[in-house]
């Protein structure tokens, strides 16, 4: 059998909307990583039986990520007749990409596109008529792949990356300098300060890697929550943004009792507008849930639109809402202005508000623009646009990150005997650069050299 | 009966000497040719030997049988160690030979082997007949018959020599260019391309004022590349008898260089000359080597350096030639002179020859296996200069390589190629036969991605099974080697397992500044050798151990064979760059493949399904 030594993951089921998603991990680290990642009641993963499943929690320390199921499927009896783990966990993008993310750093490589089905054949799993197709599906994600990562690479993204190259060359090209020519060939002090520079460059990268978090609102959209009490007309707001009727409405209060997520995309930019169980004090145990839920997802989300009845006085619970409200980005929506308003605005604590009615169709326009606005100012949107977006991108940068900080460590050591050492990381923290803008190390690095110092004979 | 020799080798320069002597060595029957016998082994640039990265080339030379080391070993004058405080793995050696004597002792080498035959010649055609290697033709109309051939012809290929606004036709100053050999060379339908590269003028030593330059005096005890010399050091109290063979106990009697600098009346100088420059009066169109510019382009290029470092060097011991290294030029005569003058020292320097530069022809050196046999036609190989290198080293790490083969191909064995995993001339093959060069090619330390392992100090040790299989190295020297590698990993051990004030003699050896004469517990009578491989294996056991498991990573993509029959058109999804790149280079495994420029990982994986998919039919 065709052995790979190294332990890939990724995400197989499709983005989108859907109940479940499922992430697989494949090759002899697999079990190691499981039992990392997952916990369950004993036995741990590696310890079960092939072919079982298993309930827990997906844990990094004592935070729970999601709650999942196991599957375990043991070599060679699998797809890629590697150790195979797959992790069904909730749908939507965020749990699934955080689990992958944390099995990452638990030791497994990002699996490169159609690199699961690549194992396969070359395990000898799937036949030769398949591996025709194989290929094509490698060059078409490949190709797929690519025109995604020069999308991202235009404009200030690549210029960041270029940035951090050309400053690690700098650096890298003053050692290797001193590493393959005399002092004499050499300006003094060409050592000085490179600790420094490293550490500085360490920030910046720390700073691009940290984009990863903001680049979520292009990944995924911003999360826009819809509250408010009970029949305030939460999922018909929902409804007449999407222009479709996706959540059912009636008159009779906890209509919804689960969330309803829709991406919906305005002014250009995606928002996934989730529509909630309405906020009460409710003794039947699936509203109440319901309600837990609608708690939860306030917190994460980028925008609260809190809804309030025209046509009936603030009482005190609206009151508790609000004021739970004023550390958050929030919008009020004043519904069913066609009633009576008996608002007193007054309570609102000068609060974004805008008026509208859903029924007659008035103050929609308002609020897209209030909406937009809102994110820009709240600095939700403007966070820098050329974000880290790419999973591929992050984990070069980590990798990056680990080989820098090794060589500022023995540069720490102070002995100069380490410096071909220092100069070795440093060249894999480049080279993973390099990956993402597709440079050359040595080709640069000579250029470098020789376009800076007037060294030779 | 009519000769035919096993080996013919055109060129007698370091590629050519290491390769007849390999090749004859090795029992083949060879002949080399030169156009004049007395200029074997001749050096036409600076006789220094080493130097950051190519002292590397040559102690794996001497670790596998070659002749470089021990002949700069046997005619230095002054020995020196570079980088001696960044740690072991980018240390070097650097020789100043003497340059008569280290001509005359590698005739008196090439005098004392068998088989080996000097025929003097100027080669004007690769003689082929019906597909197959003949020989060569000369100018004179005379065939030499052979099975194989190696050309080795440096810079002597439509060699064009440029002295300001003159140029003529020469190989080197003073000597005939092969002409004829181009056009023979393009005949077959090789690709040729153009380089530059130059030399400084020469100046009479009585006439340099030494007291206002810099004395740089040679290290004792001398570090040599070569096992041999260092043998004799170690008996330095025996009286040893001398011959041309050992001109002087080697190392003994050093002698200095200096070193002055260019002042502003220096570039002033050129600035004012520049267009009377061969260089820069467009004149020629070689590229010109970047680490070893010409001082018109040092001055033009960093016009803040307010100086520049000039070396002066003797060319021998009793020679009354000096070479001032670092002022390489294609001026006029006059110019030069007046540039010289403006040098501290150098004020009434007297010229015995003027600096130049020369252009020449190269083969595009991805037209070549990594034997160095042309992938064209068979049983022909190419080493040193010829291929886009420039330097000795370089060139006799080449003219090794190609010798041996030509004699393992005979013989009708695998070829011998190094990897780049395990030597500096495995990354120079590689580099070349992968890559091509548009600039003439010099090795760096930083070229070689393993280098951490591939130190001076273990060449002996990393390249032992290669030196038993070629068979030049004595069956005791291989001994000794094999003998100290199991010795090296004993006292490792002993050392991991004897406690003092409870850690371990291993760990206090790692401590920086702690070395092994230091321990408490070492062993009495280690060799210096073994003790030298100690401290380093203990002392950088973390880094060494990384590398090293980076190497067998690569070994494993380097294993991975590309069949001969590999027909890329049928290959579905590869761009159309990387198919027309692969079909140039065709190269033999999946590592080689990804080195190329414009082929890209997608495209290596593409590849490697599909050899897996013929190997399984």
């Amino acid at each position: 059998m065709y052995k790979q030594d190294d332990t890939i993951a990724a995400i197989v089921t499709a983005s989108g909307e859907a109940g479940v998603s499922i992430v697989r991990i494949s090759g002899p680290q697999a079990f190691f990583i499981a039992d990392t990642v997952f916990k369950c009641k004993p036995p741990c993963p590696s310890k079960r039986p092939a072919h079982t499943f298993v309930y827990g929690h997906v844990m990094n320390d004592d935070q729970v990520i999601d709650e999942a199921i196991l599957l375990v499927m043991k070599s060679p009896q699998s797809f890629t007749k590697e150790d195979v783990v797959e992790i069904q966990c909730h749908g939507g993008n965020m749990c699934a990409k955080l689990i992958l993310r944390y099995i990452l750093e638990s030791g497994a490589r990002l699996a490169e596109p159609g690199e699961f089905t690549k194992r396969a054949f070359l395990n000898g799993r799937i036949d030769l008529l398949q591996a025709e197709a194989v290929l094509d599906i490698i060059h078409a994600k490949s190709e797929r792949a690519s025109a995604a990562a020069l999308e991202q690479l235009e404009g200030n993204l690549s210029a960041e990356f270029d940035i951090l190259y050309e400053d690690l060359l700098r650096v890298s090209a003053d050692i290797e300098a001193t590493l393959d020519f005399t002092e004499q060939d050499l300006p003094k002090g060409i050592m000085k300060n490179l600790n420094k520079r490293l550490l500085s460059i360490r920030e910046n990268l720390d700073q691009l890697i940290s984009t990863w978090e903001e680049g979520h609102l292009l990944r995924d959209g911003a999360i826009i929550v819809i509250s408010g009490k009970p029949n305030v007309g939460k999922s018909t707001l929902l409804n007449t943004l999407l222009g479709r009727q996706r959540a059912i409405v009636s008159s009779m209060p906890g209509t919804t009792r689960d969330t309803i997520e829709e991406n919906l995309v305005i002014g250009g930019i995606p928002l996934r507008l989730v529509d909630t169980a309405g906020l009460r004090d409710s003794s039947c145990e699936i509203e109440k849930e319901g309600i837990d839920r609608t708690r939860a997802y306030i917190q994460k989300a980028d925008m609260h639109i809190y809804m309030i009845d025209a046509s009936k006085p603030i009482d005190h619970e609206i009151e508790t809402h609000l004021k739970k409200m004023e550390n958050e980005e929030s919008l009020i929506v004043i519904n069913k202005t066609d009633l009576c308003n008996k608002l007193d605005t007054n309570k609102l604590d000068n609060k974004l508000s805008i008026q509208m009615s859903l029924k007659k169709c008035q103050g929609l326009d308002e609020l897209r623009s209030c909406i937009l606005e809102r994110l820009r100012k709240g600095g939700t949107l403007s966070s820098r646009p050329h974000a880290v977006i790419s999973e591929r991108h992050r984990n070069l940068l980590m990798e990056s990150k680990k080989e820098l900080d090794e060589a500022i460590n023995m540069m720490n050591k102070d002995q100069e005997d380490l410096t071909a050492f220092v100069s070795s990381r440093l060249r894999s923290s480049i080279e993973n650069i390099g990956l993402v803008t597709g440079k050359e190390y040595e080709d640069e690095l000579l250029e470098n050299i020789f376009s800076r110092f007037c060294i030779g004979k | 009966m009519i000769n035919i020799y096993d080996v013919i080798v055109v060129g007698a320069g370091h590629a050519g000497y290491e390769a007849s002597l390999a090749a004859s060595r090795m029992g083949a029957k060879t002949a080399l040719v030169t156009i004049e016998r007395d200029a074997i082994g001749r050096m036409s640039c600076n006789p220094s030997i080493g130097g950051m990265a190519k002292s590397h080339i040559v102690c794996e030379l001497d670790a596998l049988g070659g002749e470089i080391a021990r002949n700069t070993d046997y005619t230095g004058i002054q020995f020196r160690t570079l980088n001696t405080k960044k740690g072991p793995a980018v240390q070097a050696h650097r020789a100043q030979c003497d340059k008569s004597f280290f001509l005359e002792r590698i005739q008196a080498v090439i005098a004392c082997v068998e088989n080996l035959d000097i025929i003097e010649a100027l080669v004007s055609e690769i003689w082929i007949k019906n597909g197959t290697i003949r020989g060569v033709k000369t100018e004179d109309g005379e065939e030499i018959l052979g099975k194989t051939l190696v050309i080795a012809t440096g810079t002597f290929l439509r060699g064009l020599i440029h002295i300001g606004e003159k140029s003529f036709s020469g190989g080197r100053v003073d000597e005939k260019a092969a002409k004829k050999l181009s056009h023979s060379f393009l005949n077959l339908g090789f690709n040729l391309g153009r380089l530059k590269t130059g030399t400084p003028p020469r100046l009479h030593r009585d006439s340099i004022d030494f007291d206002r330059m810099v004395d740089q005096p040679g290290l004792n005890p001398p570090p040599f590349f070569s096992r041999s010399a260092k043998k004799d050091w170690e008996m330095f109290h025996v009286e040893q008898k001398l011959t041309p063979l050992k001109p002087w106990p080697p190392g003994s009697n050093q002698i200095s260089c200096y070193l002055t600098h260019t002042t502003e009346k220096t570039h002033e100088i050129i600035e004012k000359n520049l267009k009377k420059s061969a260089m820069y009066a467009g004149k020629i169109e070689g590229i010109g080597v970047r680490y070893c510019p010409s001082i018109e382009d040092k001055i033009v290029k960093f016009r803040d350096k307010e100086t520049h470092h000039v070396f002066v060097e003797p060319e021998g011991r009793d020679l009354v030639e000096i070479y001032p290294n670092g002022t390489s030029n294609s001026l006029p005569k006059d110019v030069q002179h007046e540039m010289i003058h403006s040098i501290p020292g150098l004020e009434h320097a007297e010229f015995l020859k003027p600096g130049y530069a020369i252009e020449y022809d190269y083969v595009d050196p991805t037209q070549l296996h990594h034997s160095l046999e042309t992938k064209k036609i068979e049983n022909l190989f190419l080493a040193g200069q010829i291929n886009g290198t420039t330097g000795y080293e370089e060139a006799a790490g080449q003219g090794f390589v190609a010798g041996v083969n030509a004699v393992l191909k005979l013989r009708g064995e695998d070829p011998f190629s190094l990897n780049r995993t395990e030597s500096y001339i495995g990354v120079l093959l590689d580099d070349l036969v992968t890559k091509g060069t548009d600039e003439p090619y010099r090795m760096f330390t930083s070229r070689a991605e393993h280098r951490l392992i591939l130190r001076q100090d273990n060449a002996r040790f990393r390249l032992v099974d290669y030196a038993k299989r070629i068979g030049i190295i004595k069956r005791e020297e291989i001994n000794d080697v094999e003998n100290k590698i199991i010795q090296i990993s004993e006292e490792v051990n002993r050392l991991k397992s004897i406690f003092c004030d409870g850690i371990s003699e291993e760990k206090r050896l790692r401590r920086p500044g702690t070395f092994y004469k230091n321990l408490l517990n070492k062993k009495e009578g280690l060799n210096s050798e073994v003790i030298t491989q100690v401290e380093i294996n203990i002392k950088y056991q973390g880094y060494i151990d990384r590398e090293r498991k980076n190497i067998i990573k690569a070994q494993k993509i380097e294993g991975q064979h590309i069949p001969n029959s590999i027909n890329y058109d049928e290959i579905k999804g590869l761009r159309f760059e990387a198919r027309e790149k692969l079909k140039k280079i065709c190269p033999d495994n999946l590592g080689q493949a990804s080195r190329i420029s414009g082929v890209n990982p997608v495209d290596v994986s593409i590849l490697s399904v599909w050899i897996k998919r013929i190997d399984s039919k």
